[in-house]
């Protein structure tokens, strides 16, 4: 087999083109920002200009592809098609609020002008990791993500949290990728391929050999991590706490969305296939985790007394419903319908709740206990407002957008026969909906003290938390259009 | 007909356009936020007046209905109907509005009143939708709406331990809830193999049957009728309450303020027992009749715990709250006999509780707003001070004792006789609880109002003032309307009654045969 088949690259044309040109805009935006970042006074405000411009013209680029339900195989590497242009429109638009995030706070935390560019390279990354069907070119776009991630993650260069966050992300990332590597290599010893449609079919025929089995544990472990189930996900709670708020809403937004949809992909082609009985422990292996990392999160967050380390466990916690609701997805009847959802619209509140949260971090240096939260409602009605309603949509209270996603994630899981989960995802949810409650509890039922955090202003967060309560109240009420659409492209 | 389809929609949503309203009222006019309030009450129950005009007595099931397609493909769609069921619910809800916005007027100067009314308006907006609802899904969205203001309004405008009180109000009601999601997801997809789209309609469920198994405990609790069932039952039976999942009522009566236990109590435990009769018994009958031993046993244990709990109480408000334990107990009692008269008691009962519990709340808020306190020891003697509030107090109490000619009598005496038809003992049993409800109340009304006074600082206390004096003549005129007519007043629940019973009865009929 010579080399050429096994990285078959095709010859691109206009038509190819236009599909990878969000990719290729990104690419040269994220060097123009960085070019431009240098310029000595005005290099934050020039950079943020560009990273905008090059994601609008990105996201109307996808629009037009999305628009006309067009789609490619690129060579057997890269597929676009309607659910990946849609994936792609979404983190896309997530990057802008997270851009917008972070003018205004780059300065006050120090943050280099190199913070754009790297949001714009971890975007292509994505893009590139939701558009792969070959385990090579996941890893490449794995770590074009990741390497911006973690530095993203180690920018706030005064906080010795955020360097150790990085470190901590990047050492424990990086074995993480190691695995996944050593993981494919084992897999094409195995198959002979590292395309997933051939490497399903393969032990879909033939007998899958032993090493099939311990690189897809690899694979599996490494994919874990990137979503941070249990029990790998130790790096969460310190890397969410640790970097910058905006990126931390990156994080959970954007990249969550990317490390699942890499997930669900590896899990249907290699793990969700019913011929292969060896495969039923690995399924195993996925509902304990999924119960545990619900269990777990929810639990532990609990205890949490800030509220950027709570939402890390509660992370967790979702990081179980989603593996169940991927779990649960029949196999004959494949469609990710209700995970799509969750994941936008969870990635829609947290995105809303991070931005808050960098609102209220504004003129206070550490991160936010819940004491400081005490009479903030009171004292910021429309603010306290609006992060009870993203506390309320995360735990699933119907009006928001969260319950809708809830709804449609549990309820294919039970269409799915797999009841005993979601009761047990249920009754952890209670236990959720305990911890939300308790900083609306703080907000608007505690007196205020000279503690109590007052809110910065910054306009790039306000309109980021005002776009996500918008969201999250349509889709809450009628959440007709998107589920419809959801369900064309997932098809 | 048809040209008042929208009314029913019109009563849910009327409370939320004032809230709106209320909202964007500009600062200076923020001091008529109460009258705006009292404005909303009066055109809600306007309209349910209205309603109650032309609601057609001679049908059965859900008349006035309304759909539009809200989320098709998941077979969620918003569909509202009333029959003789929900009617008087919706009209106790439509009364107790206006009745307890007028007894607590002006509790000082009330903190962020422009958040409470709108929170109060939402309520509403939750209640009536529940109360409406004829589609599952609908049913627990509202079911879930009503949560929110409850838990903001005792816990920022409650008493000390507010804070605990909400959280437990809340997480109790969740664990419910959720699980009846659970079954809820079932019933739906349950549909379609049923060869109709998947829908959650009431209409579509009620036809289904779902395999049950009675021959033993074991096969009868694996059997899917009995888990659906259960789902639904914990849900209702921890909002109702039941014993033993009643411990939050007297946390979140005792902290709650007078508006918020007035609603709870008067509304609020309603949906629990609505539930049941509109859900969890009719879908589920043949697993209902096999664990309704299990339901009337507590049902019973509630009226005479209640009895016991609020005679020991010092606390003026736990112990109506713990007196409301006792007489929900009854309508357990009433509903899971099977029995047309007892069925018949229960929806009575349901209103006259609303109607008692609520004044005596109102009466606990009139006696707290003046003292200040709510120690039973550190009332009595009041009658001669009070004169007005102690007649007051004394019909409430005797509509909270089921006396005949009161409202209590024509709800408690149904269910007593026709459970005695299906379990003489434990109705036995159930019936001494009226006895212990005589005395536990008397007790109260003699701590207060009777008896040597106790406190020297009692003599300037002034009386029920015009609105006060307002809503109790409104409640009155309910007891004893009631009490004497209440034919009159019921008569057009009649239809959906008899025809209740009596499918009821055939379903459970079909078990009977196993």
């Amino acid at each position: 087999m010579d080399l050429i088949s096994l990285f078959p690259l095709a010859v691109l044309g206009p038509s190819e083109v236009k599909f990878i040109m969000p990719l290729l805009i990104l690419s040269f935006g994220a060097v123009i920002a960085l070019l431009l970042g240098t310029h000595k006074e005005k290099g934050h405000f020039f950079a943020f200009v560009a990273s905008l411009i090059t994601l609008g013209l990105a996201i109307y680029q996808t629009g037009s592809l999305l628009m006309n339900s067009e789609t490619l195989q690129l060579g057997k590497v890269l597929e676009f098609n309607s659910l990946t242009n849609f994936l792609t429109l979404i983190s896309l638009l997530l990057s802008s609020i997270t851009v917008l995030l972070t003018y205004g706070q780059d300065q006050k935390e120090g943050l280099l002008s190199e913070i754009y560019s790297l949001i714009l390279f971890g975007t292509a990354g994505m893009i590139l990791m939701m558009s792969t069907n070959h385990l090579l070119f996941m890893f490449i776009a794995l770590e074009i993500m990741s390497l911006a991630v973690y530095v993203l993650v180690a920018m706030r260069r005064n906080s010795q949290f955020s360097s150790e966050a990085g470190l901590k992300y990047f050492i424990l990332g990086g074995l993480a990728s190691a695995l996944f590597l050593y993981g494919s290599s084992l897999v094409f010893g195995a198959t002979g391929t590292f395309d997933l449609a051939q490497i399903m079919a393969f032990i879909e025929t033939q007998q899958a050999p032993m090493i099939y089995f311990i690189g897809l544990a690899l694979i599996l472990s490494a994919m874990l991590f990137k979503v941070g189930a249990f029990p790998f996900h130790s790096w969460v709670p310190d890397v969410y706490q640790g970097a910058v708020t905006n990126v931390t809403a990156f994080m959970s937004s954007s990249v969550k969305i990317t490390a699942f949809m890499a997930f669900a992909n590896i899990y249907h082609h290699m793990i969700a296939v019913p011929t292969v009985p060896e495969l039923s422990h690995f399924k195993s292996i996925i509902w304990v985790l999924s119960a545990a990392s619900m269990i777990y999160g929810n639990f532990v967050a609990i205890s949490q007394n800030e509220i950027k380390r709570m939402l890390a466990f509660s992370t967790i916690a979702h990081t179980g419903y989603l593996l169940m609701g991927i779990y649960g997805l029949k196999v004959s009847d494949w469609s990710l319908q209700p995970v799509v959802l969750y994941l936008f619209f969870y990635a829609l509140t947290n995105l809303g709740a991070f931005s808050l949260i960098s609102l209220i971090e504004g003129r206070n240096q550490k991160d936010i206990t819940l004491d400081q939260l005490a009479g903030f409602g009171t004292n910021s009605p429309v603010l306290g407002a609006l992060l009870s309603l993203f506390l309320l949509s995360m735990a699933g209270i119907p009006l928001t957008s969260g319950f809708i996603g809830k709804y449609g994630l549990f309820n294919s899981t039970v269409v799915g026969g797999e009841i005993p989960l979601v009761v047990i995802a249920v009754l952890t949810s209670v236990v959720s909906v305990y911890y939300y409650l308790r900083v609306i509890v703080y907000m608007f039922m505690k007196e205020s003290n000279n503690e109590t955090a007052v809110a910065g202003v910054s306009k790039g967060a306000s309109i980021a938390a005002f776009l996500s309560a918008f969201v999250t109240l349509q889709f809450g009420l009628f959440p007709n259009s998107i589920i419809q659409l959801v369900r064309l492209i997932t098809r | 007909m048809e040209t008042h389809s929208h009314i029913l929609s019109w009563i849910i949503f009327t409370p939320l356009l004032f809230a709106t309203l209320a909202l964007l009222i500009p600062h200076k006019f923020e001091k008529h936020l109460r009258t705006l309030t009292l404005i909303q009450t009066l055109v809600s129950a306007a309209l349910a007046i209205f309603l109650y005009g032309i609601f057609d007595s001679t049908v059965a099931p859900l008349q006035l209905t309304h759909f539009i397609q809200w989320l098709p493909e998941w077979g969620i769609n918003y569909i509202v109907g009333i029959d003789g069921i929900s009617l008087p619910l919706v009209m106790l809800t439509a009364f107790m509005a206006p009745v307890a916005i007028l007894g607590t007027w002006p509790h000082g100067d009330l903190k962020k009143e422009k958040f409470f009314v709108t929170l109060l308006m939402g309520l509403q907006s939750g209640m009536y939708g529940t109360f409406l609802a004829a589609d599952l899904f609908l049913f627990y969205f509202f079911w879930e709406v009503v949560l929110i203001p409850m838990f903001f309004m005792i816990g920022i405008w409650g008493g000390k331990d507010r804070v605990y009180a909400t959280i437990k109000f809340f997480l109790y009601t969740m664990v419910g809830s959720l699980l009846m999601l659970i079954a809820i997801f079932f019933l739906i997809n349950a549909t379609s193999d049923y060869g109709t789209q998947p829908s959650a309609a009431f209409a579509h469920v009620s036809k289904m049957n779902f395999a049950f198994d009675g021959s033993s405990l074991m096969s009868a609790l694996s059997s899917p009728q009995a888990l659906l069932f259960l789902a639904f039952a914990l849900a209702f039976v921890i909002k109702v309450p039941m014993v033993p999942f009643h411990t939050w009522l007297p946390d979140a009566h005792v902290q709650a303020p007078t508006v918020g236990s007035v609603f709870l109590a008067a509304v609020l435990l309603k949906l629990g027992t609505y539930g049941l009769m509109r859900i969890a018994i009719p879908f589920f009958p043949q697993a209902a009749m096999y664990f309704s031993e299990l339901f009337i046993t507590l049902g019973v244990i509630g009226i005479i715990y209640g009895a016991f709990c609020a005679f020991a109480q010092t606390d003026f408000k736990k112990l109506v709250a713990y007196s409301s334990v006792s007489h929900m107990g009854f309508i357990m009692v009433g509903l899971f006999s099977f029995q047309k008269i007892a069925l018949a008691g229960s929806l009575y009962q349901m209103i006259n509780h609303g109607i008692s519990a609520g004044g005596l709340f109102l009466i606990v808020g009139f006696l707290y707003e003046r003292l200040h306190t709510r120690n039973l020891d550190d009332f009595g003697g009041l009658a001669k001070v009070v004169p007005i509030m102690a007649i007051a107090f004394m019909i409430m109490t005797l509509s909270s004792i089921a006396m005949p000619g009161s409202n209590g009598f024509v709800g408690e005496f149904p269910i007593l006789m026709g459970s005695f038809l299906s379990q003489p003992v434990l109705v036995l049993f159930a019936g001494t609880g009226v006895i212990f409800g005589a005395i536990y109340a008397l007790k109260a009304y003699q701590l207060v109002m009777l008896g040597p006074r106790t406190r020297s600082d009692l003599t300037d206390l002034h009386d029920l003032n015009g609105r006060e004096i307002l809503a109790m003549i409104i409640l009155t005129v309910f007891v004893f309307g009631i009490g004497f007519f209440p034919k009159t007043f019921f008569g057009k629940s009649d239809a959906t009654l008899e025809s209740y019973a009596n499918e009821l009865t055939v379903k459970v009929g079909q078990y009977g045969s196993h």
